[in-house]
């Protein structure tokens, strides 16, 4: 047996994330007693129509989110019991509409920093209806065994260390969150753990106080003491001393009260929760409270510290009066546990994962990324640069650094080649249609491909099958012209020999001036003076001087198109962020560019 | 909790029909000139010029000037702006007209648990604190409105009569009104005074609001003052500025003199941590709280200020066991505070003491014991260490 929240319990939630959060939390609760989860729907007016999903053991629950509480009742007759996650602003009008459904018997208000007036006209509303409002700022309520409402009692773990996988035998009510679930352990600790815990709240006005919750208590049979967790300021401590020396009570109350340090302190200065305020004669001091108790014949122990002998000693007393029997505990092998997460079993080395996908370049797990294993900031501060950057996430290898000289010299050479080629064009009329960056540069990259710029790697594979299968140049363009077509890489729209490509000649005076072998270039180079010969603009052009030059100093063919695509980015960025600077508008192509010959206006037939 | 200096709650008392003295809040002696200038009632009446500050027993250190004309108020107004005291230099102070009056009053209204309790005697100023059996009252429940027979009732029980009753009762009505709809706590008007005119005035008002109303009162635009008697200091208004920011909470208030500072976590657990403190014969040098999960950054914060306490020997990082504070990031916050702390040379002799249950519990205390390898004087308990048995032990090291 239990009070409040009891394995009849059923829940709406209302509020957002924070609300989302405490369902999960119960989820845990109800999966370690093996029960299902007790929360029925969300109110949440932004989400509505929605659902949220609840992870329940290994399970996971959709919960539907409504708009208004009476939405939830019709839905889920079953709901009795409302938990309020909602902002202080809009807390009392959320809470009266919990109230007045005729469905909902208890509200609890976790909301803090809700008007005093607020909450002492729910307070009384509640009254009125005889129903249960417990808060504002109330942690929860839990009963071991059967129900938990918000997040009384923490992290599953400590569900299970306060064994609140079973009835107890002490009640607790108390005004701080924390303390709740502290004396929730020291109960199971010394003794044999709670009933049910209250968290009453810490305002000066909780809408339910301990009278009411000690009246329950002591018409719950399972609940044989209650421990009061009390503050200073206010009366309650003292309406329970009242309550508890009236007549002659089956339970035994236990009883602490905090602000002695009140005493001692500078006049006025006042510590602790929005309650904990002495009266301005004085009432309401913590000691006045503990005499009341005392006097009252509750057990009031002078310290905290001393709460939990005080416990132990209560229930060593009922179970010497044969009130309570022992019950004996749980084997570790019995004890609930939650679901493994993959990750946790991983972790502890229980499961074997195939992996999905397997990377060979880099690692983004530490505190920085790793390129093959090197970290990025110490290649910054040993002085590599970006085409170093690049060997080792293309080609899984540093390049040295005459490699990198001709790397950077590739990527400057062919960065942008003004607004006419088909990329820029293309990024320059979506930068003018308001398309944005990313996808302006993306419609430019489209254009890269066997015409425009996308020739590298077939050029690079091309010429490498004529080098590793040690064709002539005349084998090679027979067997190029018979199987494959015109030579990628040679030819160019307006370049010729007597026009020619600066930047060709750029590339291939620099890389012959360096100490090293260039069979794939020198290859290329034989090609075009075939070639040019043929034809004034059939001359080794940017791209495949790349190829060869790219391919001589090892790079994979399939990489070869990366150098252009990477290169002709920061043109098309920089077309983007022109146009964008310029402020351009939209712009068309003129009909006197279009040649129209498609067939003169006529009569359209009539469909058959 | 919220307390108003006397000039905001003059205000929202005239804003609900209640007359007070002409008064105003300067900032400069030029701003009081330039008011004098056009305010006859400056210039034709006798005034008293009070510091308007959070301070208690401004009489007794001559911050109250009273039966001045407007040369002496000029001169008390030069003398007091910019004073120095202990915590505070004042800024701003009110200068207001003094009311001929034969009788002095008392009203008051407060919130209970079930309504309001409306307070009212024959006798008031400093007379009321010895003729406290005079005070009649009347509740008037949640939700419910205040009757006129009520009223008049009240105030012929309290020995009010023929004219003066009736005032008195449309006077009460009046600061009713202004304590329901200012969502107040605590107003008391001491004296009200009856003017040669024959009009009830509020001669002087101790407002207390509720801050947490301030969503829904856009014209409190007045700051909140420090109830104990002394301004904020600037780690508390840091702290404050923090808290506003945050999910959560962290509270600081300084206690010159004391020497165990205090960084539990809680609402209601950092005050059993203070009672142990107090009553192991130890002095506070602190009250400090954090609770409600907040960002590891504003424990952060907090710690930094706790760690500047002067003097202090022992550090108590108390907490009962979390509901959902990460125990593992707020001490993380603490621990990046700790080794600034201890880097500026703070920590030096101070013994820290831990004690902490909750989420994460198992890594926030590791991380906390490995400060021992980093030459800290830190002792770390864990759940099972019975709550405050740490400032037990602290009380016992020194």
């Amino acid at each position: 047996m239990s009070i409040l929240a009891t394995k009849d319990t059923h829940v709406v939630i209302q509020g957002g994330v924070a609300g989302v959060n405490a369902a999960r939390r119960m989820a845990e609760f109800r999966y370690m007693i093996k029960q299902p989860l007790n929360v029925s729907a969300f109110v949440y007016p932004p989400d509505a129509g929605k659902t949220n999903e609840i992870i329940c053991g290994t399970e996971l629950i959709m919960i539907p989110i409504y708009k208004t509480v009476a939405e939830a009742t019709a839905n889920h007759p079953e709901i009795n019991t409302s938990l309020v996650y909602i902002g202080a602003d809009r807390a009392y009008a959320g809470t009266m509409e919990a109230l007045n459904d005729p469905h909902i018997k208890t509200v609890s208000m976790i909301t803090e920093g809700v008007p005093e007036k607020d909450a002492k006209l729910l307070g009384k509303h509640a009254r009125k209806l005889g129903k249960t409002f417990n808060g504002p700022s109330s942690i929860g309520v839990v009963s071991a065994g059967e129900c938990r409402l918000g997040v009384i009692g923490g992290a599953f773990d400590n569900l299970v260390a306060c064994k609140l996988y079973r009835p107890g035998s002490f009640g607790v009510i108390t005004k701080s969150g924390g303390l709740s679930n502290e004396i929730i352990w020291i109960c199971s600790q010394f003794a044999d753990g709670i009933t049910t815990a209250i968290g009453i709240g810490g305002d000066a006005y909780p809408g339910t106080d301990y009278v009411s919750y000690l009246e329950m208590f002591e018409k719950d049979p399972q609940t044989k003491a209650v421990v009061i967790v009390g503050e200073m300021g206010g009366d309650l401590e003292e309406r329970a001393a009242e309550w508890y020396g009236a007549k002659k009570r089956r339970i035994k109350l236990l009883a602490v009260v905090s602000g002695f340090c009140q005493e001692s302190l500078p006049k006025g200065m006042k510590f602790g929760h929005a309650g904990a305020k002495e009266g301005l004669k004085g009432e309401g001091s913590a000691r006045a409270k503990s005499e009341a108790l005392k006097k009252a014949g509750a057990i009031v122990p002078d310290t905290f510290g001393a709460l939990g002998p005080a416990i132990k000693a209560t229930h060593e007393e009922l179970l010497k009066s044969g009130q309570v029997k022992p019950i004996p505990e749980l084997s570790p092998a019995d004890m609930p546990r939650l679901p493994k997460t993959v990750q946790e079993s991983m972790k502890e080395g229980e499961v074997l994962v195939t992996p999905l996908i397997r990377s060979t370049i880099s690692d983004d797990r530490g505190d920085e990324p790793l390129y093959q294993g090197y970290p990025a900031s110490e290649l910054i501060n040993n002085g590599y640069d970006i085409p170093h950057i690049i060997g080792l996430l293309w080609d899984n290898r540093l390049v040295s650094k005459q490699e990198a000289e001709i790397i950077k010299r590739i990527i400057m050479l062919s960065a942008d080649h003004g607004p006419c080629v088909s990329g820029a064009l293309t990024t320059i009329i979506a930068a003018c249609a308001g398309i944005g960056l990313s996808q302006a540069v993306a419609a430019g990259m489209i254009m890269i491909g066997p015409r425009f710029g996308g020739a590298v790697t077939d050029a690079g594979r091309w010429f490498k099958y004529a080098i590793d299968n040690k064709l002539s140049v005349d084998d090679f363009l027979v067997y190029m012209k018979k199987n494959v077509g015109p030579v990628p890489g040679i030819g160019h729209r307006v370049k010729s020999l007597k026009n020619p490509d600066k930047r060709v000649k750029e590339l291939v005076g620099y890389v012959k001036s360096l100490n090293m072998a260039t069979p794939h270039l020198d290859f290329a180079l034989e090609v075009e003076k075939i070639t040019a010969v043929k034809k004034d603009n059939l001359i080794l052009n940017v791209d495949g001087t790349m190829a060869a030059v790219l391919v001589d100093i090892g790079f994979p063919v399939d990489s070869l198109n990366g150098f252009f695509i990477l290169s002709r980015t920061i043109g098309m960025i920089g077309h983007w962020t022109d146009q964008k600077r310029q402020g351009s508008r939209l712009i068309r192509l003129f009909d006197y560019l279009v040649n129209y010959a498609s067939p003169k206006r006529r009569e359209v037939p009539p469909l058959k | 909790m919220a307390k108003v200096l006397e000039g905001p709650g003059m205000g929202l008392l005239r804003k609900w029909g209640i007359s007070t003295p002409n008064y105003a809040v300067v900032t400069s002696s030029e701003e009081f000139d330039q008011l004098s200038q056009v305010n006859d009632w400056l210039q034709k009446n006798k005034l008293v010029v009070k510091a308007h500050e959070a301070l208690g027993s401004r009489f007794k250190l001559g911050l109250v000037k009273v039966g001045l004309d407007l040369a002496a108020a000029k001169v008390a107004v030069r003398e007091m702006l910019g004073k120095k005291l202990e915590t505070l230099t004042i800024k701003q102070v009110i200068v207001s007209e003094a009311v001929d009056h034969k009788e002095e009053y008392y009203a008051a209204a407060k919130s209970t648990r079930d309504g309001v309790d409306l307070l009212v005697a024959t006798c008031g100023g400093i007379e009321v604190e010895s003729n406290w059996d005079k005070v009649k009252q009347v509740s008037i429940e949640t939700g419910e409105t205040l009757s006129d027979s009520a009223l008049s009732s009240l105030v012929k029980d309290a020995g009010f009569s023929g004219d003066t009753a009736a005032k008195m009762a449309e006077f009460l009505k009046k600061l009713y009104a202004c304590f329901d709809n200012e969502d107040a706590q605590y107003v008391e008007v001491n004296p009200v005074v009856l003017s040669g005119q024959g009009e009830l005035v509020a001669l002087d008002a101790v407002t207390l609001l509720d801050g947490d109303a301030k969503f829904r009162h856009k014209d409190w635009t007045f700051p909140f003052a420090a109830e104990f008697g002394r301004a904020y200091t600037k780690n508390e208004e840091e702290v404050m500025a923090v808290d506003a920011k945050v999910k959560g909470s962290v509270k600081l208030i300084e206690i010159p003199g004391g020497n165990i500072a205090m960084l539990p976590a809680g609402g209601g657990a950092s005050v059993y941590y203070s009672d142990a403190v107090v009553a192991r014969g130890g002095k506070l040098a602190n009250y400090a709280e954090y609770s409600g999960d907040p960002p590891d950054w504003a424990v952060e914060v907090l710690t930094e200020k706790v760690c500047s306490l002067p003097g202090i020997k022992h550090i108590i990082v108390g907490g009962a066991i979390a509901n959902f504070t990460d125990v593992k990031k707020t001490f993380g916050g603490i621990i990046n505070a700790f080794r600034k702390a201890k880097a500026e040379g703070k920590l030096e002799g101070v013994k820290i003491w831990v004690r902490r249950g909750g989420p994460n519990e198992l890594q926030g205390l590791a991380a906390m014991r490995a400060l021992q390898d980093e030459g800290f004087d830190i002792q770390v308990f864990d759940r099972k260490t019975p709550l405050t048995d740490i400032v037990d032990m602290a009380m016992a090291a020194k």
